[in-house]
């Protein structure tokens, strides 16, 4: 059923002739709208209560106000360099960040609050019924509707220019394979195919490149110095963690700091305690990786490639925080415990005769890390 | 009368004695407060030094506290009992102060971790335990000088970075401690002080790796100590609740909830009838 009932349109002159509220109804009935409520929420003009309600309104607005400039000024002038605790500067240098969010906060709820309440006290809370059709449109609207289409794509002479509508189905196909490809690209460019690149998932920055050495190196907590690790550094139960270094990166600042932050880069290095270092079981193919008591895993777990750096010395475990998986580090690093399948990969360690310290034979012998796709072990 | 007499003279007496007693226990009582605080004074004030030095007596008195305290598990030559204690040769200053001190020795009882508990021998005690078992031979990590304060570095930017690369795994990065593998947990590092965290690190208690002075030297352990401090005892803590220390899972939880019931409430207040 059709619900719409025939309005009376206005002549022009009686539309010339209309006041505003009287408008406002007609508006209301050409759409199906009737005003059933629309109160003036302060009837009685200048009471009392309605001066209330205006100054509560522009209370909020200017507390909005202050506290944005409040924030300007903590931002400028609030002392926000690093203070170390025990001083007397300390106190105020921990409130920077609070006092931010508290002023920024307070003015845009200010803000807030002042709007709500402005509708609340202000505007009219009209009660309207609008008539709702139901079912589907009229049998002539429908009809002319069908024909307006089918009139509009003859006239364009689309259905006859072949020329255009095969060059715009060039164009628009293209164009989304174009954007398809997004989608399936990983699928068909495969990053791993050049597997001898230390940049690959085979290999990592261990790799050797140009026959150049490559040294262990500890994080001092400064990026660009340079201490290698000798056997005599690490007492018995200890653990260290080291990252590749070149000679010929000595110089390069960037270069230097990019091995320390590189994922795949972190080895443990552990010297185990001597009567623990009598009971290992080595990996077949791994005999010789150690070097005395000290043997070098990777720091990246086989399971999900969390940093896997809780080593218990007397246990002998390594144990990785994210999911508990346990490894033994007597046993090659075998996990003997949680989710983790795979050993973590053996560093072949020896020390350079020249200068004394630790160099990688070679790269791992195997990714480290989590398994990816064409891993098959 | 007689009996009258008597009766007075004796609630007299009464009377003496209980004035008598009243003073004599005052008396004692400020004696036995004198006594407390000379004792206290003999006993407290002594700041550690460094406790190499062979002096006999001292080796004497510490084999004597040794033998009441420690002999059963770590043997009368200190080579240690089967799952009982380890050897305790060559095990070192440090080694010896932070077990003592912390009150981890002498344990209560076997387990997977000896925890901290109020120590039970006094550091008199513990500097002549110390000079018997160094006399023993066997030279192992010793303590700095320095005590208190003065093990404060004055970097504790660099010894946040290297407290994150050696320490977080285990400890947390605010110090606030985690779990190990059957039982055993790293522990929180709240009210440790500076001696301890230093000891800790060169003798590597329990499970703890050790961090000799050629990994760590000893003004990046001291950057550490004071970056430690500088986060644990309620230093790092701007928000009033530290909420465990845990990072974004509590904190999160926290801001969800009373993040949500504001707005809820702001909701209701706006939908509501005026």
């Amino acid at each position: 059923m059709s619900a719409k009932e025939p309005v009376e349109r206005p002549t022009e002159a009686e539309l010339a002739d209309m006041s505003r509220d009287e408008l406002l109804v007609l508006g209301g009935k050409l759409d199906g709208v009737e005003l059933v409520e629309y109160p003036d929420p302060w009837p009685v003009k200048g009471t009392r209560a309605e001066k209330r309600a205006e100054r509560l309104v522009a209370f909020w607005f200017a507390l909005a106000g202050l506290a944005g400039l409040a924030f300007l000024g903590v931002f400028l002038f609030w002392p926000s360099s690093y203070k170390a605790p025990g001083g007397s500067d300390h106190f105020w240098y921990t409130l920077f960040t609070p006092m931010l969010g508290l002023t920024l906060g307070l003015s845009i709820l200010g803000l807030g609050v002042g709007v709500l309440l402005y509708t609340r006290k202000f505007v009219p809370h009209e009660l309207a019924i609008q008539q709702r059709n139901d079912g589907r449109s009229d049998e002539v609207d429908r009809a002319t509707m069908v024909a307006h289409l089918a009139d509009a794509g003859d006239r364009s002479t689309i259905a006859r220019r072949s020329l255009i509508k095969r060059s715009a189905g060039f164009g628009m196909g293209a164009f989304g394979l174009g954007a398809g490809v997004f989608a399936i690209g990983g699928l068909v460019h495969n990053p791993w195919s050049q597997s001898e690149s230390k940049d690959s998932l085979w290999h990592t920055g261990w790799l050797e490149t140009n026959g150049e050495k490559v040294f262990l190196r500890r994080d001092t907590g400064d990026p660009h110095q340079v201490v290698l690790v000798s056997p005599e550094d690490l007492d018995v139960g200890s653990m260290e963690t080291v990252f590749p270094y070149r000679e010929s990166e000595k110089d390069d600042h960037e270069a230097l700091s990019r091995a320390l932050k590189r994922s795949d880069n972190p080895v443990m290095l552990i010297r185990l305690r001597t009567e623990d270092a009598q009971r290992v079981v080595k990996h077949q193919g791994q005999e010789d990786f150690n070097f005395g008591d000290y043997y070098a895993y990777t720091k990246i777990c086989s399971h999900l490639g969390c940093p896997t750096s809780l080593y218990e010395q007397r246990t002998n475990r390594i144990l990785c925080p994210c999911h508990q998986s346990q490894f033994d580090a007597l046993q090659y690093a075998k996990p003997i415990f949680g989710p983790a399948t795979r050993k973590l990969a053996q560093l072949p360690i020896e020390v350079d005769e020249e200068t004394g310290y630790f160099y990688a034979r070679s790269d791992f012998i195997e990714p480290v890390g989590p398994a990816f796709w064409e891993r098959k072990s | 009368m007689t009996a009258d007499r008597t009766s007075e003279v004796a609630a007299k007496m009464n009377r003496h004695s209980k004035f008598r007693r009243r003073t004599a226990a005052t008396l004692a009582i400020g004696i036995a407060l004198l006594a407390v605080g000379a004792l206290y004074s003999l006993f407290v004030p002594e700041p550690q030094t460094a406790a190499a030095q062979q002096d006999p007596a001292l080796v004497r008195q510490g084999e004597q506290i040794y033998n009441n305290t420690c002999i059963s598990c770590h043997g009368a030559n200190l080579e240690g009992v089967k799952d009982r204690g380890q050897s305790l040769v060559g095990v070192g200053e440090a080694s010896i102060y932070f077990q003592t001190h912390t009150g981890r020795m002498p344990a209560k009882s076997q387990g997977a971790q000896i925890q901290r508990k109020p120590a039970f021998l006094s550091p008199e005690e513990i500097d002549a335990v110390t000079a018997y078992i160094v006399s023993k031979g066997g030279a192992g990590p010793t303590l700095p000088e320095e005590r208190g304060e003065a093990l404060r570095g004055d970097n504790p930017a660099r010894g946040g970075e290297l407290f994150r690369l050696n320490c977080a795994s285990c400890h947390n990065f605010t110090g606030r401690g985690g779990a190990l593998s059957s039982g055993k947990y790293a522990p929180a590092l709240d009210g440790v002080s500076e001696e301890e965290i230093y000891a800790a690190m060169v003798s590597g208690p329990q499970n703890m790796p050790k961090f000799s002075d050629r990994q760590l030297t000893p003004e990046e352990k001291e950057d550490i100590i004071a970056y430690v401090k500088s986060v644990t005892d309620g230093n790092n803590n701007p928000g009033g609740n530290p909420i465990g220390g845990l990072g974004p899972q509590s904190e999160g939880l926290i801001a969800f909830i009373v993040g949500m019931a504001a707005l809820i409430g702001v909701t209701l207040w706006i939908g509501a009838k005026s």
